[in-house]
């Protein structure tokens, strides 16, 4: 091992370089890492080149105002291990297991999509390593009950049915739909559709679809147009969700667009100019903490959150998925301390076990997006108080208490 | 013998080294292995239909995906056993890979690619699409394979299985290319017309072959179903297609080995780029990933087309194997009584567009005799050349073999009716030994299936060919050294051997396209001297030829042709006395 | 579906079908002259686009790396040969092609940069810079294997472009960009508005279909370019310069691109891999067209724009299926009627 990787500060900075070897020089280089190490190592996958790179890197930002924030637990410095997954699952999946069986890291925070975060969530049950979805995640508990790690996003019905009841709350009895042709879209279709059978959100009139880089969604927005909905919802994410809602002004829709927390992000407001005015949204409220009532739970760390990310970053996090790795940090941190006071050792199975049980012991957690109560078998905390409705008013976000 | 001992012992040591891998290496390093095995797999049937058969595929992730789908669907949907997901998987991509090739095989060239491309990209975009297999999002919780109640969940147990499958593929791929089916396969880079000159059903070749890849693309997409356990549409997108091409030319598309030395060292790079990258450009390390593999593989191809596997094999000394073992030939079949008419073309007649190149030219070659078609550049010799052998169909006329009617029939089934052909540019298999190039040639006399070939059930009619093979080499004097590579003959040599190959379908008809055009006197003289020797055993030859001194020397009677039309028909003498003739053709010489 | 939709969709597709033209006709250009299927199109018109945006939110393009990187590789390796040769007498010329020109527009946008510019001259400067990209990439990339197969040189071209994109992403990060809108104008056909940017798009389409078109058919470079596609060492021998012919149609090929990613630009996001589909779909037209007809490809990439926009509004997840299995009959049908006999594919 060099004594390298052993400085925090430098980022994705990791373990044995070992280009110039062959395959059986390669294959002997991990042969004998199998001893336990007495510091804390986390691994952190996210999608830094390829189609999800533009949420990967903000994610990325995250982590790094994260381990800016806290980079040791009692005493121990905790080193970290950085990854980018290409926006790939298989890659992904053998992040998962490079980071587990080769560096043998304590837990692991990913990634970027959502079908990568599945793919890793998968290793982790597996190899029974604690794991922070970062990212929607869509999986079974194991049959013996056991699910090794917890999803930090808000449920995305969740997302999606807070949204729908503003729609209702707003006299919205139709709306359109303009979503991404990838799993996004479908979550927030599907969503939607849930709510509506639940009596929570308006009846859906279409189930249109694009892909980042179609040069064109007129054909989409003449279909929904042709419905005559109250309203839009925009299925979108990122920069690109601006494309429909541009098109259908262009073509002299009136209604009231309403979109998810993916509609977050700086380039969309940039992009979409007057067209996405008034666009509302659910959103954790790290997005408009400084808009919070001073009691609110995310008003200290949010506060907090900001200010070392602005410091380490550059730039303000006006973005939630940055949050996410944050929060996913707060938990492990947390849980982490657990397994330290009950006086077992790092980078053994005993420790992954007990930062597991420390997820669960841990209760009320404050972070920039949500209260944090997990339950054992369970990957989502379902706290409603972690979505608030914003609404883009001339290229800022308003809280909509 | 001892170098067969040596191998088969490489081999042994080599298969223990593999079964002890997951107790001596790493667990990181197995799951690479296992990434390797299943990469491998799908360069492998790569090598087989683009390195052998020459049909450029970026489209088998397609196929691996419809196998994944397939048993994710089997498994998470149906609930059935990943063994019932393997069947469905097996099942679903044959008939998929059955109706695609059916549809694209025809294409040629950079088209067929193309083509690949297109339905890659229409596959990949219905994976998300379709219903029932949970949309872009995919069908999670995929369970592990178990075999006699045992989990493969661990990396350290569905090793086995991968490279159990891989070696299995390998074992049985190997059969195959010494098989009858796999010389047909090796054949098809030779463009269609030799192929079907050799009485092999190219598209019927091509078919399979394209079929064989996908199942091998299909295996690797079961298991890597039950290994992620997880499926959605992204890992199936035509660029992972294009990497496993990558494997493929890396490791040396034209060797089995290629696909598991090209799989290895693109999974141990980009591993590797992922290791030392961060420490060179901390900053960009992800970005930058693509961008190296990219540029090196860019130099790789610049610098070593051929790959990896052809290039260490370059360096190890070389050891011919010891000649084949005497066997029992193949039957022959019985020649036709000398004197009768054997071919007979009446009336035949080919336009183009409004080009008549052949005008209702008929003659009549008698068998056992040797027949002379000459004629000036243009005189369309080489169009009635192409008609007899069926390589183009006349427009009018009809030409008839043994007394039956081949004026409609396919190229194949002229030359399994038994006329055998050789070409004026020689099209042989540079890259395969004489021996192999001459074998081509009993392809019509065979019967061995390709399923055959794998298993090694053609053993006995393998040895009954071969000797075919060598006692053709030898009976054209090219027996000297039967494992040379065709490529590395003098051009006369090719052009004898291209004879050996016609003669080991056994004709009733040999039919020559100017075998004298490029050689030497002497060479001339030996070739001269072969066919008078081939006219004593009792074969038909008809030579379409510009050498007027080499066919006055040896054929029995001459046809001449200008302007399409047949100028005048003769002995040798009588047609050197035709003043027709000497305007015509030799006036131009003297 | 009414007649006022039709409408609608029909000028929606032509206007991306038009964008597909420009990127097509590169295609058909750059493989008639050195059959070199230039799968990286799409990627110098993203990159034009990204350019042209960074130069208006006066940031220094990462272009200006590329090129200058680009300049010095080819330049070594083109004296690397020349000394080799012993023929250093050419090597002040080499300098001249292979770095001087190219880094004069990188030059001009890296002293510009920073400065508030009227929106002609970011344009042409962003066009100045994509220029040289692609021929210096012909002489880095392709010309050490220009002998080869079209499908090796197929091959280097697909990986050229995972090297390019890969590159983009560093250069212009993640995020998409919408350039400055060039118009306002509105008018309206059919009951349907149509801008002025739409309007540009289509022209550019018709004018540079038919400028090439007259170009290959009257002029003589135009033919000799086109004699060096069908037989190198033919057209060595009638003195025409492969290389040369490369290097024109290369620069050719990228003011197309380059012009239809300014042109698009205001009306979509762009982002640093948008070229892969755009040039793929692009791509479709250019083999309707066989690679050869410049007329056809033009009808082929409009047919293409409509035919997405119309599947778009039939059914828009299915939209890729549509156009991606149309090719499949195309290709059948032009494999049949392909003029040249038959390619073996041999060693």
């Amino acid at each position: 091992m060099t004594p390298t990787h052993m400085n925090g500060s430098v980022p994705r900075r990791r373990g044995r370089n070992r280009f110039a070897l062959t395959l059986a020089a390669t294959l002997a280089a991990t042969t004998g890492a199998g001893m336990a190490r007495a510091d804390i190592t986390i691994g952190f996958v996210t999608s830094l080149s390829g189609p999800s790179a533009s949420i990967g890197v903000l994610y990325d930002k995250g982590m790094t105002a994260a381990y800016a924030y806290k980079d040791e637990i009692d005493g121990q410095k905790i080193k970290l291990i950085r990854l980018d997954d290409g926006s790939d699952p298989a890659t992904a999946s053998q992040e998962a297991r490079k980071l587990i069986q080769q560096e043998h890291v304590d837990a692991i925070i990913g990634t970027s999509s959502a079908t990568s975060t599945n793919a890793m969530f998968a290793v982790a049950n597996e190899l029974k390593v604690p794991f922070i979805a970062i990212s929607p995640v869509n999986i079974k508990t194991p049959a013996d009950g056991n699910l090794w790690g917890v999803a930090m996003p808000q449920l995305p019905s969740l997302m999606i049915k807070v949204i729908a009841e503003k729609m209702k709350k707003d006299g919205v009895k139709t709306a359109g739909f303009i979503g991404y042709s990838d799993a996004w879209g479908d979550l927030v279709y599907n969503g939607a559709m849930a709510a509506h059978k639940d009596g929570d959100g308006p009846e859906i009139t279409t189930n249109e679809r694009y892909s980042r880089t179609d040069t064109s969604v007129q054909a989409q927005a003449l279909k929904v147009l042709s419905t005559k909905p109250d309203a839009l919802l925009d299925g979108g994410s990122a920069t690109q969700a601006a494309l429909p809602l541009i098109t259908l002004r262009q073509l002299g829709y009136k209604g009231q667009f309403y979109g998810t927390p993916a509609l977050l992000n700086r380039d969309f407001i940039r992009v979409g100019g007057k067209a996405v005015n008034g666009v509302e949204v659910s959103a954790g409220p790290v997005i408009v903490t400084s808009q919070l009532p001073a009691d609110h739970f995310s008003k200290k760390i949010g506060t907090e959150f900001h200010e070392i990310f602005k410091k380490v970053n550059g730039g303000e996090a006006d973005d939630g998925f940055s949050g996410y790795t944050f929060d996913g940090w707060l938990v492990l941190l947390n849980a982490m301390h657990y397994a330290l006071d009950k006086g077992v050792k790092p980078g053994t199975d005993a420790f992954h076990k007990a930062i597991m049980d420390g997820i669960y012991a841990d209760k009320n957690l404050a972070g920039v997006h949500a209260i944090y109560n997990f339950k054992p078998g369970k990957a989502y905390n379902t706290d409603e108080r972690g979505l608030v409705v914003v609404k883009l008013e001339d290229g800022k976000w308003i809280y909509q208490p | 013998m001892t170098s067969r001992r040596m191998q088969v012992s490489a081999l042994a040591v080599g298969v223990l080294l593999l079964i002890a891998a997951p107790w001596v290496l790493a667990p990181f390093s197995i799951t690479l292995m296992n990434y390797i095995g299943l990469y491998a797999l799908v360069a492998l049937g790569l090598v087989l239909l683009t390195g052998v058969g020459g049909m450029v595929s970026f489209g088998q992730t397609a196929f691996m995906g419809i196998a994944a789908y397939s048993t994710a669907w089997m498994t998470t949907v149906m609930h059935g056993s990943p063994w019932l997901g393997l069947v469905l998987a097996l099942v679903l991509t044959a008939l998929v890979a059955a109706i695609l090739g059916a549809v694209t095989l025809r294409l040629k060239g950079h088209f067929l690619s193309l083509g690949t491309i297109a339905w890659g990209l229409a596959i990949y975009f219905s994976f998300g699409n379709l219903p029932g297999l949970g949309q872009n999002t995919g069908l999670p919780d995929v369970p592990p394979i178990t075999i006699a109640g045992i989990s493969l969940e661990a990396s350290g147990r569905i090793y086995f299985l991968i490279w159990f499958l891989l070696l299995v593929a390998i074992w049985l791929s190997h059969n195959l290319l010494g098989s009858r089916m796999g010389r047909a396969m090796q054949a098809l880079r030779g463009g269609t017309s030799m192929v079907e000159s050799l009485g092999i059903n190219a598209f019927g070749v091509k078919l399979v072959t394209f079929v064989i890849a996908a199942m091998m693309a299909a295996f690797a997409g079961w298991i890597y179903a039950h290994m992620i356990r997880y499926v959605n549409p992204t890992p199936f997108d035509v660029t992972m297609g294009i990497e496993f091409l990558m494997m493929a030319m890396v490791g040396g598309s034209g060797y089995l080995s290629g696909a598991i030395v090209g799989a290895a060292l693109i999974t141990l790079l980009q591993n590797s780029l992922q290791d030392w990258l961060p420490v060179v450009f901390p900053k960009s390390a992800g970005q930058l990933e693509v961008v190296v593999f990219s540029a090196l593989f860019i130099l790789f191809l610049q610098y070593a087309r051929e790959g990896i596997v052809p290039f260490v094999a370059g360096l190890l000394p070389k050891q011919a194997p010891p000649r084949p073992a005497r066997a029992e030939p193949l039957a022959r079949r019985s020649q036709p009584t000398p004197g009768l008419p054997l071919l007979s073309v009446e009336a035949a007649t080919r336009r183009f567009g409004g080009l008549v190149a052949v005008d209702e030219v008929s003659f009549e070659l008698k068998s056992g005799e040797i027949l002379g078609l000459i004629g000036p550049n243009g005189a369309g010799k080489s169009t009635m050349f192409n008609l007899v052998t069926g390589a183009l169909r006349p427009s009018a006329g009809t030409i008839r073999f043994a007394g039956q009617d081949i004026t409609p029939a396919a190229q194949r089934k002229i030359a399994q009716a038994g006329i055998a052909r050789t070409f004026q540019h020689v099209k042989l298999r540079p890259r395969m030994t004489l021996l192999d190039n001459v074998m081509l040639g009993t392809h019509t006399r065979t019967k061995a299936s390709f399923l055959a070939g794998m298993l090694r059930l053609d053993r006995a009619e393998e040895a009954r060919a071969r000797q075919v093979a060598m006692d053709d080499l030898a009976r054209v004097g090219l027996d000297a050294d039967p494992y040379e590579l065709a490529g590395n003959l003098p051009l006369g040599n090719q052009r004898v051997l291209e004879i050996a190959r016609a003669l080991a379908a056994d004709p009733v008809l040999l039919v020559l396209d100017e075998p004298a055009a490029g050689l030497r006197r002497q060479e001339k003289l030996r070739l001269a001297e072969l066919l008078a020797n081939l006219r004593k055993e009792g074969l038909t030859i008809l030579i379409v030829e510009h050498d007027m001194e080499f066919v006055m020397n040896l054929v029995d009677r001459i046809v001449v042709m200008e302007f399409g039309r047949k100028l005048c028909e003769g002995t040798p003498a009588e047609i050197r006395a035709d003043t027709r003739v000497q305007e015509a053709y030799l006036g131009g010489v003297a | 579906m009414t007649a006022q939709i039709a409408a609608f969709l029909t000028v929606d597709g032509v206007t991306t079908g038009s964008i597909y033209v420009l990127i097509a006709l590169g295609f058909v250009l750059i493989f008639a002259v050195t059959r070199v299927i230039f799968v990286p199109f799409g990627d110098i018109a993203a990159f034009t686009a990204l350019t042209l945006s960074a130069l208006q939110t006066k940031h220094l393009p990462g272009t200006v790396g590329l090129v200058a990187a680009l300049a010095a590789l080819a330049t070594l390796l083109e004296v690397i040969r020349l000394a080799r040769a012993r023929r250093p007498g050419q090597i002040p010329r080499a300098l001249l092609f292979y770095l001087v020109l190219p880094l004069i527009p990188a030059a001009a946008v890296w002293a510009t940069a920073g400065m508030t510019l009227p929106l002609p001259v970011t344009i042409i400067l962003a066009l100045a810079l994509i220029l040289p990209i692609a021929p210096l990439l012909d002489r880095v990339v392709f010309r050490p294997i220009a002998d080869g197969t079209v499908l090796l040189l197929l091959t280097v071209s697909v990986a050229l472009h995972f090297a390019l994109v890969g590159l983009g992403l560093l250069f212009f990060g993640p995020e998409g960009v919408r350039t400055e809108p060039m118009s306002d104008y509105m008018v309206m056909v059919a009951g349907v508005p149509v801008s002025g940017q739409t309007l540009m798009i289509m022209a550019a389409a018709v004018i540079f279909s038919g400028l090439l078109f007259l170009f290959f058919e009257f002029t003589i470079t135009g033919k000799s370019l086109h004699a060096t596609a069908v037989n190198r060492t033919g057209a060595r021998l009638m003195g025409i310069r492969p290389e040369r012919a490369g290097t024109i149609a290369y620069l050719l090929g990228s003011l197309l691109a380059g012009i239809s990613g300014i042109l698009i630009s205001p009306v979509n996001t762009i982002f640093y891999d948008s070229g892969f589909l755009i040039g793929l779909k692009a791509f479709v037209g250019a083999i309707i067209g066989g690679l050869v007809s410049f007329p056809v490809t033009a009808i082929g990439a409009l047919f293409v724009g409509i035919l997405e926009s119309f599947a778009a509004f039939q059914n828009s997840a299915f939209k890729e299926v549509i156009v991606f299995g149309v090719l499949i009959p195309v290709l059948m049908w032009r494999s049949y009627t392909f003029a040249h006999s038959e390619e073996d594919i041999d060693e």
